[in-house]
């Protein structure tokens, strides 16, 4: 994935480094009270040691199924905590995922073969997909207490955010620069110095902005995640996204518009307090040796953490252990030699145990699938086809608009200082929660749901499209556009020669990416649950909801398997072309 | 020295052949037995063009590659993985970004499983050696070339190795600087009583190699061979300026041009009855030109070596061009001149649409360009395709890289207005 803002190179954060550095080291010099920056982090520290300690009271509390939820405001921000520890849990699962499967398939030859086809797999299917399987496993793994249903709901989290992460990670290892390993090589670098040196900073920069896509991605289902139907079993957890659903289902408007603001202002503390902080600090791990232009990202938590007493303290003790225990010399030779036996044979037996796993998950597959008539195949082949031509109009509208408007943002240096950081707060807003209010409007304009779904398709995706066509514009050399302006290009051929082939291959990567998250958005925007009825349209999407729903679980399976099926088909044959014939022609 | 000989020597490397198969299966043969060794207390340089296989030597001899077949030998035991007692400095600096100075020093005192106390001494000793001290804590990206490569050399020292092998280490900083770095590096090699007490340097330099070597193994490319190995016993510290050095700098060059480019050229003078298609030197249309140009304005002739230096130009690449041009009856080389014949004049003087007509004149003398034009001429809408006409011109050119050719061969022929070609299509088609 094509990543679009702060790609600047940054001087400033290098001088903010090095003097953070010299600091921690003066700290004893002179000591002074503790500051307020001290008192921020402590605060901050206290909040997450109490949402984690709720969450697992919670957690163990005997097994009730659907929490009575209060619409009260005042329970809005414990809610809006745990819901936040939940997307952070999963954030943690979907790196430690990301770490162990994308190195597997970059390092092991074999395995790749398999790894990367199943991974373009699971990210075509449908997040709603995994949930009935998972729920009920999960819940009758600890049948005495929330356990089970807290972990299904930070799984299915965890399913829309891991898989493009893992892709950025794979790749990155992929492309770790050959004379950069060559020297661990020489150097006798271990394995896990590799890693740690080379491997992972490499990757760095690409899995701080996909991470970050993948928790707006995450927030998406956060409504379908706390708060779900299966068969005759209502399932509830406390949360921000229960809130909501109650709250719709009560048509409460004042406790709608109360988690919409609660989800604003929990995406807007994550991206001040945890994303720019992080992007700021992974510039470190930038590969360029030159001078890049571009903005210099700035992040003034960072600053503030980096002034903080407290964190030198931590820092300055970490140090002095690091330095009086020193690391046991290593005989240099034989180590490898006699851990060489059981190296090989681990991925091996991974592999195996992997493919048996496979071929197991198959077998059920196709056991389900057997129990679907050819009717229903047909009925849902059809399906397929609605919702196919819905989301290719999502993507058309999408673009519509943002192509003007990125191209817009994109080429003023000011428009999109001033935007960018609006933009990124509205594109990580998760869509379903505005599909009430979208629905109320659509309903007082005549508009049904089968056109009404593209809306609310087009609500979640157009942001992938507008992103990668700034980034494109922001990409277009200036030598060309100053040859442009001195030659009188302007207006329609301006676009169609220099802007168009420009952002091309930027568009289409937004083209994919929209795509995807139109497929996705199906199953939430053609089956809606608005004061207490629910909204349905003939599609896919309606489709799988209605199965997962109803606990058919033949039907499920073949509708997610269509969906699945038709996403990888599609990608193959349309999206995956047209991105290697824009990168052959377009490309600088 | 003379118990040094009794001894075997440091690293050695015996009738090593090597081959790289690339992506595309084609097989490529970088070194045709080579032998070289590396004694106690000497350096040594490997000197060549692009594309003679110098640096896969220093990595075999290094351990990093495994040759297709020959011997290598570290102290004469043959060896089994990477060669003990060897630090590279790397030709792109190949510092990790991420990592300041020291941290790029400490990894690899850290990976050789060093004591974190003995690291720290060894670190700042190494920084003090190449002259780093105060840029500890500085990003490679805040350093300047020679900076970075400094960093490089502490990286090795630090380890104080008995071998530093140095991968042209100094091809990526200015003139100025690489002076400096060369001085440097002898002055600390020239402790004896502290490693490292044996250099290899590769290198395409010649002035580099004689102020800096006691042996020079001359390489020749395509596959890669010894061509001869010279002594070089002159007393150190050497002047750049003094008579010997600029004989063997002369001698040097003269070795090389009277390989590259041989007076008496080769069986294939008449070209329409040659046997075979001849071979294509890679350098494009804008370098031949560009090659004549520069000889008119010169009085029509200039030295090979004297163009590589004046004009920043890389040897190699400048010896294809002359090799295009003398195969196009441009120019003659005798000796180490390249000298432009007649038609070379009037090309020079021309006005662009009669130099079209000079080069296509000339192309269409060659095999490698008739031979397609008679085969479009019979073929059904007078089109090709782009892998008929690689099997035609690759025939004597296995080693080179197809794409690479083929780029040149369609650019002459674009520029003698000859064939057409589509990419989207692959197609060749006439003019």
């Amino acid at each position: 994935m094509t990543l679009p803002w702060f790609a600047g190179e940054n001087r400033r954060v290098r001088v903010m480094a090095r003097r953070a550095f010299g600091e921690a080291t003066a700290f004893l010099r002179h000591t002074r009270r503790l500051g307020w920056a001290d008192l921020a982090v402590m605060a901050a520290l206290g909040g997450v040691v109490f949402a984690a300690s709720r969450l697992a009271h919670g957690a163990v509390l005997p097994l009730r199924p659907a929490v009575e939820i209060d619409l009260s405001i005042r329970a809005l921000p414990g809610y809006t905590l745990l819901s936040l520890m939940r997307g952070l849990a999963a954030l943690i699962l979907s790196f430690v995922f990301t770490l162990v499967y994308g190195y597997w398939a970059a390092r092991d030859a074999v395995a790749e073969k398999v790894l990367v086809p199943l991974l373009d797999v699971l990210q075509s299917v449908p997040v709603l997909g995994f949930m009935p399987g998972l729920v009920l496993s999960l819940v009758a793994l600890f049948p005495g207490s929330n356990v089970g249903l807290e972990l299904a709901a930070i799984v299915m989290i965890f399913t829309g955010q891991a898989w493009n992460m893992t892709f950025s990670f794979y790749r990155s290892v992929r492309s770790v620069q050959p004379v950069q390993l060559e020297v661990a090589r020489h150097y006798r670098f271990s394995w896990w110095q590799r890693f740690k040196w080379v491997e992972l900073p490499a990757s760095a920069i690409g899995l701080t902005w996909n991470a970050m896509m993948s928790m707006a991605g995450g927030w998406f289902f956060l409504m379908v995640s706390e708060a779900f139907v299966l068969g005759s079993r209502d399932f509830r957890l406390p949360g921000l996204g229960a809130y909501m659903s109650v709250a719709v289902a009560a048509g409460d408007g004042r406790a709608m518009v109360a988690a919409v603001v609660a989800m604003v202002v929990m995406i807007v503390a994550l991206d001040q307090l945890l994303w720019r902080p992080v992007v700021v600090w992974a510039q470190k791990f930038r590969q360029d040796e030159g001078q890049g232009g571009g903005e210099a990202a700035r992040s003034w938590f960072l600053d503030l953490v980096r002034r903080s007493r407290l964190v030198r303290l931590v820092r300055h003790w970490r140090r002095r252990a690091a330095g009086s225990v020193a690391a046991p010399p290593r005989p240099p030779a034989e180590a490898k030699a006699g851990s060489g036996l059981a190296a090989r044979l681990l991925p091996l037996a991974l592999f195996g145990g992997l493919l048996v796993l496979l071929v197991l998950g198959a077998l059920a597959l196709v056991h389900l699938l057997r129990e679907v008539s050819g009717a229903t195949w047909g009925t849902t082949l059809l399906a397929a086809g609605a919702t196919l031509a819905r989301v290719l109009i999502a993507v058309a509208l999408g673009t519509l608009w943002a192509l003007p408007a990125g191209l817009a943002i994109g080429l003023s240096p000011r428009l999109s200082r001033l935007l960018q950081p609006v933009v990124q707060v509205v594109a990580s807003f998760p869509a379903p929660m505005l599909f009430p209010a979208v629905v109320a409007l659509l309903a007082q304009l005549g508009i049904g749901l089968s056109g009404g779904s593209v809306v609310l398709m087009l609500l979640g995706t157009q942001w992938y499209i507008l992103f990668n066509v700034v980034a494109g514009a922001m990409a277009v050399p200036s030598d060309l556009r100053e040859a442009a302006a001195s030659y009188r290009i302007t207006g329609w051929r301006r676009f169609k020669l220099l802007l168009l082939p420009s952002v091309l291959p930027y568009l289409i990567t937004g083209w994919v990416t929209a795509a995807g998250g139109a497929w996705n958005a199906s199953i939430v925007s053609e089956y809606v649950a608005y004061r207490g009825r629910t909204l349905t349209t003939f599609g896919l999407g309606a489709r799988i909801g209605m199965a997962a729903e109803a606990a058919d679980f033949p039907a499920l399976a073949a509708s997610v398997v269509v969906m699945s099926a038709v996403v990888v088909l599609f990608n193959r044959l349309v999206w995956r072309r047209l991105n290697d014939h824009a990168e052959r022609r377009f490309a600088p | 020295m003379a118990d040094s000989i009794a001894r075997p020597p440091l690293h050695a490397i015996e009738n090593v052949c090597h081959t790289f198969v690339l992506p595309s299966g084609q097989r490529l043969e970088v070194l045709r037995d080579v032998s070289v060794e590396i004694r106690e207390d000497e350096v040594v340089a490997l000197l060549g063009p692009s594309g003679c296989g110098k640096s896969t030597i220093l990595r075999i001899l290094a351990g990093l590659i495994q040759p297709t077949s020959g011997t290598v030998r570290v102290r004469g035991a043959p060896l089994d993985g990477l060669a003990p007692g060897v630090a590279i400095v790397f030709q792109g600096f190949a510092l990790f970004p991420w990592m300041t100075v020291v941290e790029n020093v400490r990894a690899v005192l850290q990976a050789a499983g060093l004591p974190a106390g003995e690291a720290t001494s060894r670190i700042a000793e190494a920084i003090r050696m190449v002259g780093l001290t105060g840029f500890e804590e500085a990003y490679p990206r805040e350093l300047s070339g020679g900076m970075k490569q400094r960093v490089g050399m502490a990286r090795a020292l630090s380890l104080r190795p008995e071998a530093l092998f140095m991968d042209e280490p100094f091809s990526q900083v200015d003139a100025l600087t690489a002076e400096a770095l060369r001085a440097e590096i002898l002055d600390i090699w020239a402790v004896h009583h502290q490693n490292p007490s044996a250099m290899l340097l590769v290198s395409h330099d010649i002035k580099e190699v004689v102020m800096m070597a006691d042996r020079i193994v001359v390489l020749s490319a395509n596959p890669g061979r010894v061509r001869t190995v010279v002594e070089n016993t002159l007393p150190r510290p050497r002047d750049a300026r003094s008579p010997e050095v600029l004989a063997l700098v002369d001698r040097l060059h003269d070795l090389i041009t009277g390989h590259e480019l041989p007076d008496l050229p080769e069986p294939a003078a008449a070209p329409a009855a040659a046997p075979q298609p001849e071979i294509l030197p890679t350098a494009d249309v804008t370098d031949v030109i560009g090659l004549i140009e520069w000889l008119e304005a010169r009085g029509g002739q200039d030295d090979v070596f004297r163009i590589a230096a004046e004009s920043g130009r890389d040897f190699g690449h400048l010896l294809q061009a002359v090799k295009a041009a003398e195969l196009l009856d441009l120019v003659d080389t005798p000796r180490r001149l390249a000298v432009l014949t007649t038609e070379g004049r009037a090309f020079a003087a021309a006005p662009p649409e009669r130099r079209k007509e000079i080069w296509r004149e000339k192309l269409l003398a060659l095999r490698l360009f008739a031979d397609v034009r008679d085969s479009l001429r019979q073929a059904p809408d007078h089109r090709l395709p782009r892998e008929f006409v690689l099997e035609t011109i690759v025939m004597r050119m296995p080693a080179e890289d197809y794409d690479r050719v083929f780029e040149v061969w369609i650019g002459w022929a674009r520029y003698g207005d000859l064939f057409a070609y589509d990419e989207d299509e692959g197609a060749v088609s006439l003019q």
